[in-house]
């Protein structure tokens, strides 16, 4: 099945890759080839794909269970980043990795590259090195200039430029414009196309739809952990790229008989209220009502603003503008206490650091936020706080020796329940809830969903972020998608797709 | 066993090896030094450690709480010259006392608690920089001369009896049922442990962390002056010299007595069994005639052993032995669902 062969066979393959983590079964067979040097390869799929698992066996991060990787022809398993740059292959992640108080130069050749002499490390002789390599991408930095004083998009090519000078052949950029403006962007493809003219194969990862075809050569597209189809990318058009990593399922995912219509909602009383909403850079002149009962969605790719909407509205980030209302009466966000006493309550993405106290009782994590409501100094009426733990509890299924157990005791499914019943106790008007079974099984995940349905019945307002859009779809009444810190559309989920969300989350109206 | 002694036994899995050193050591001494186990010694080796003990009370909270304070010994002397200082102006000794608690309360509060909990500044340098200041403070104030002390009130602080027990151990003792309800029985004690559990997700419970800190860092100066006041009923003078080793001997403890240094996991009941061990150890050395050195080399080692059978686990095989199976945290699943996107 392999095509557009050169003389040579291809750059790089894999084949049948597997790759399991405990229980789940994260890659069942993919397949991935880059057909020669100079290319840009295009990897997609939705999260949860296995595309972040099949970067990390391609640049070393994880060792697969099965399957063959050949580069160059040659039988390649690489034990480490280091083993897998020595061949070539070289990584760089979206979270950028530079030491900010060191110079360009010193960053770009970082670890064996700068040039030592007798003398110790010549300065001159290490800046025009990383000089020759920052030509390489087209541009001009001053290798004196401090790397924390450059723009975000500046220390990306940094990072590239650092990739490059081990000699990279293979140069991998994982959602490398995921928090780049479109000037920025194309910046970064004159960069890319620069690398494609001197031979570097780019392995391109991004949900940005139009770009890919913008800049890419071949792709390779992902779903559950299978290579679901690749060829040339001109053999594809965007809509034939997104019904491959949804699969031709669209529409029959069991979604339960919802919508606000169906439940009664869209006349209820407006519980949450959000007009204009500015938050630093992240989240622009965002707009959007929750009425109580609702289960509303919010839609969008990593860095499209939701998580910083939702840190706006519970005060954890400061909010340069906006007007807000909480069950009608103006709210203006100062802090998580005064969230929490104006009826809103806040589930953040990460339960290890943000969520919960590992080391505490599940009892007092569950009792936490009503600790602030009291007296300091009085004893915890523990009978009570402990009934409305067991009630939340038991309502929830969570699987505990006893409340008593540390709360880092449990599995990830059971921590995230502590972590929502810790709010349920608290009855808040408006619950948010960000990335709510990031991490969680199948069943832990359908609970907490069946749970955020009984408490929307219950009359509360939830806004929930996540990027799993058929999680959305099945979960909520209404969906928002946000894109660059813009709420760009409002479905109501009775009609919308994934394959619609998908389009408008990567910036592709129509 | 019966149900409440399997229960106070789990109750001692963070500091369960000291806890058994501390019983060996004590019936190693009892048996190769017949003036050991005498009542007399006893109350001696108690009472001998009362500073520290009082002042690893407060220093354990501060360690559940995310910090440490390396100031509580400067505190603790500074608090000695006022207590000197007011005494001469003829206010009753009582209200004094008073005073000079709360004046080591509002020291540690506003030099440590306020800088570190609401300026955010770091904790070794806001420690450092009040040890150092206010040692200075003490010399200046005191113009490096001792105070006598004769009130009489003051004195049976160190050396009054209160049924055959020595006042030093019945203070102790108030000391370690106070902070104990409040470690264990107050809204307070829960924002503290979960600030030094994770500060992200107390402030995202609505926990009010710099009031909390404040609070913390107060208490540990109260404590330090507490100290202070023992330390001159005891000698009988206010003496202007700073015992510099104290806050890091009162961290020893509380580490020993199995508190974590990153915070949120503890508490004074494992310090107690902590100033124990070396109170015990110090006493009976000296007894053995061993030289003093050699007591902080053991220290040294045991707390080396002490913090690293956690690390390593061997905290957890003892813990899970025989009476309780082990929950172990199956993590694997927060591990996947990250890397497998």
């Amino acid at each position: 099945m392999s095509h557009l062969g050169t003389g040579s066979g291809p750059l790089l393959t894999l084949q049948g890759v597997e790759k399991r983590f405990g229980g789940v079964h994260a890659l069942k067979g993919a397949d991935l080839t880059i057909t020669r040097p100079g290319v840009v390869h295009v990897l997609i799929g939705e999260n949860g794909s296995g595309k972040s698992t099949l970067l990390g066996v391609l640049s070393g991060q994880l060792r697969h269970d099965a399957g063959s990787m050949r580069l160059r022809g040659r039988t390649v398993r690489f034990a480490d980043p280091v083993a897998a740059l020595g061949q070539g292959v070289a990584m760089v992640s979206q979270e950028t990795a530079v030491a900010p108080d060191l110079t360009v130069g010193e960053n770009v050749l970082l670890g064996r590259g700068l040039v030592r002499r007798w003398s110790g490390i010549s300065r001159a002789a290490t800046n025009a090195k990383a000089s020759e390599v920052l030509s390489r991408l087209g541009l001009d930095y001053d290798p004196r200039a401090r790397v924390g004083d450059l723009r975000p998009d500046q220390r990306q090519m940094v990072e590239i430029a650092r990739a490059l000078s081990a000699d990279a052949s293979v140069l991998i950029l994982d959602e490398p414009t995921s928090s780049l403006t479109d000037d920025e962007v194309q910046g970064l493809f004159r960069a890319i196309r620069q690398l494609k003219e001197q031979g570097v194969a780019i392995v391109f990862v991004s949900h940005r739809i139009p770009e890919l075809f913008e800049i890419g050569d071949e792709v390779t597209v992902l779903r559950d952990g299978n290579t679901v189809a690749q060829g040339p990318i001109s053999d594809f058009d965007g809509r034939s790229l997104v019904r491959a990593m949804v699969g031709d399922v669209e529409g029959l995912a069991s979604r339960p008989a919802g919508g606000s219509a169906a439940r009664g909602t869209a006349t209820a009383p407006v519980a949450l209220k959000v007009a204009g909403l500015v938050a630093d850079d992240a989240v622009h002149d965002v707009g959007l009502d929750v009425r109580r009962g609702e289960i509303v969605g919010l839609a969008g790719l990593v860095g499209a603003g939701r998580s910083e909407l939702l840190e706006a509205v519970f005060g954890s980030r400061p909010l340069s503008a906006g007007h807000l209302e909480v069950a009608g009466r103006p709210y203006v966000p100062s802090g998580p206490r005064h969230a929490i006493r104006s009826g809103i309550g806040f589930l953040p993405p990460d339960r290890k650091s943000q969520g919960l106290v590992l080391g505490m009782s599940v009892g007092s994590n569950v009792t936490m936020v009503q600790t602030s409501r009291r007296s300091r100094w009085s004893p915890p009426r523990r009978a009570a706080a402990m009934q409305a733990v067991a009630e939340v509890v038991a309502s929830m299924r969570l699987k505990t020796p006893s409340h008593e157990a540390p709360v880092g005791a449990l599995s990830g499914g059971g921590q995230q329940k502590v972590g929502l019943a810790k709010w349920l106790v608290c009855e808040p008007c408006v619950l948010l809830l960000d990335e709510p079974t990031r991490g969680v099984d199948v069943t832990a995940k359908a609970e907490i969903h069946a749970q955020l349905r009984r408490v929307a019945a219950g009359g509360t307002a939830v806004l929930v972020s996540s990027s799993e859009n058929d999680e959305l779809l099945g979960l909520c009444d209404r969906v928002l998608v946000m894109f660059r810190g813009r709420v760009v559309a409002d479905l109501s989920t009775e009609t919308a797709t994934e394959a619609e969300l998908l389009r408008l989350a990567g910036g592709h109206t129509s | 066993m019966s149900a409440p002694l399997v229960h106070l036994w789990h109750a001692t899995s963070r500091f369960r090896l000291v806890l058994v050193l501390v019983i060996a050591m004590f019936i190693l001494f009892s048996v190769s030094q017949p003036e050991f186990a005498t009542s007399t010694n006893v109350k001696n080796l108690v009472a001998n450690s009362s500073m520290l003990w009082v002042v690893a009370m407060g220093m354990t909270f501060v360690l559940l709480s995310g910090g440490f304070d390396l100031s509580v010994g400067a505190t603790a002397a500074l608090t000695g010259i006022f207590l000197a200082k007011v005494l001469e102006t003829g206010l009753p000794a009582g209200l004094v006392l008073l005073l000079a608690v709360l004046f080591g309360a509002a020291v540690g509060g506003l030099l440590n608690g306020f800088p570190v909990g609401r300026l955010g500044l770091s904790v070794f340098v806001v420690t450092l920089a009040t040890m150092t200041g206010i040692t200075g403070a003490v010399n200046l104030w005191s113009d490096s001369q001792s105070f006598l002390v004769t009130d009489p009130l003051v004195a049976r602080l160190g050396t009054a009896d209160v049924l055959g027990v020595p006042m030093p151990i019945c203070l102790m003792v108030v000391v370690f049922l106070v902070a104990f309800y409040v470690q264990t029985f107050t809204y307070f004690g829960r924002d503290m442990y979960a600030v030094g559990g994770s500060v992200t997700a107390a402030r995202l419970s609505g926990i009010h962390v710099p009031r909390t800190l404040v609070m913390v860092y107060a208490f540990a100066g109260a404590c330090a002056a507490l100290s202070g006041l023992i330390a001159v009923g005891r000698v009988g003078a206010a003496v202007p010299t700073v015992d510099g080793t104290l806050a890091l001997q009162a961290i020893a403890a509380v580490l020993l007595g199995g508190t974590a240094l990153t915070g949120g996991a503890g508490g004074v009941n494992g310090t107690a069994i902590g100033v124990l061990f070396i109170a015990v150890l110090q006493n009976g050395l000296s007894l053995a005639g061993v030289a003093s050195d050699w007591q902080n080399v053991v220290t040294g080692v045991i707390l080396i052993l002490a913090v690293m059978g956690d690390r390593l686990g061997f905290g957890e095989l003892m813990r899970s032995s025989l009476l309780r199976p082990a929950i172990r945290t199956p993590d694997e699943n927060v591990l996947t669902t990250k890397e497998a996107q």
